[in-house]
């Protein structure tokens, strides 16, 4: 994986580690937070909700016709057993190396975006309660430096890679994310959040 | 001789929401700066003396040629400060 994060980012896609869906109208999502912040547990449970899923850990951002737009590494979705339980749901296969359960978005229901263009950026992590914070481009541009550690081994790629992660804050309506048990409950609320 | 000073070789800026953004990858970290501090990095992206920044200043921005020293002075300082410029003899 390390050697195509590196050729990728010869041909100028830039990888990110976060989570990018599509909600029903057609808005772009990325989810950026770190591991256990519940990115591939909220990425199930909206892919249930008619959610076109992108990627559930890992992208590539370049710039296209519409911004930039993310790539999603075509994986399954990884779910430890606390967010399988959450979810309820059955079946999938287990990555051993990964102790996580695997499941295509399809076996949720929903469909595979293959190109996801962020309008939405929410920087997420677990909390007792789901809520949203605005929050402004240059935080998040902060948030995502921190998430990109691969541009610090390659100078010659890294002021590409800064103009793509800027470019991402201006297009995108960021927020602080907190996400709580009760989403399984109201998934519909994350949309309210934001709106 | 005059001085004149550069930016950094690992300096990397972007401009957002009328400020700059600056990154260091020698040391992995990260600043924000002013949008007249981001004027003057990318004035220094090629070598210049503290009265070319101060003439970069006081062309592009409303302001009086003694404040305009002041505020490269402290600028080019700060900057000294974090290596995010070098001063070359």
């Amino acid at each position: 994986m390390v050697t195509l994060i590196f050729v990728l980012r010869r041909l100028g896609w830039f990888h990110l580690h976060g989570a990018a869906l599509i909600d029903p109208q057609g808005r772009g999502w990325l989810f950026v937070g770190d591991s256990n912040s519940g990115k591939s547990t909220t990425t199930a449970l909206l892919a249930t909700r008619g959610w076109q899923v992108g990627t559930d850990d890992m992208g590539f951002l370049a710039p296209s016709d519409n911004g930039i737009a993310l790539m999603g590494a075509l994986a399954q979705i990884a779910l430890r057993d606390g967010g399988r339980d959450l979810l309820g749901a059955r079946g999938g296969v287990a990555i051993m190396q990964r102790q996580k359960t695997g499941f295509w978005e399809q076996e949720l229901g929903s469909t595979r975006a293959h190109v996801v263009v962020p309008q939405v950026i929410a920087f997420a992590r677990i909390g007792a309660r789901t809520g949203a914070v605005p929050s402004t481009p240059r935080i998040a541009l902060s948030a995502m430096l921190n998430s990109s550690p691969w541009m610090l081994y390659e100078p010659a790629f890294a002021q590409e890679h800064l103009d793509v992660l800027s470019h991402l804050s201006r297009q995108s309506r960021c927020h602080d994310l907190t996400l709580g048990p009760d989403l399984f409950d109201r998934p519909d609320l994350l949309e309210e959040l934001v709106t | 001789m005059t001085a004149r000073f550069r930016r950094h070789a690992d300096i990397r800026l972007t401009a957002l929401e009328g400020e700059g953004v600056v990154l260091h990858l020698g040391s992995r970290s990260y600043f924000t700066v002013t949008e007249t501090g981001l004027t003057i990095l990318d004035a220094i992206a090629e070598p210049k003396t503290f009265d070319q920044l101060v003439d970069t200043i006081t062309t592009e921005y409303d302001v009086d040629r003694p404040k305009a020293t002041t505020s490269v002075r402290t600028f080019l300082d700060r900057c000294l400060e974090s290596a995010l410029v070098v001063e070359l003899a």
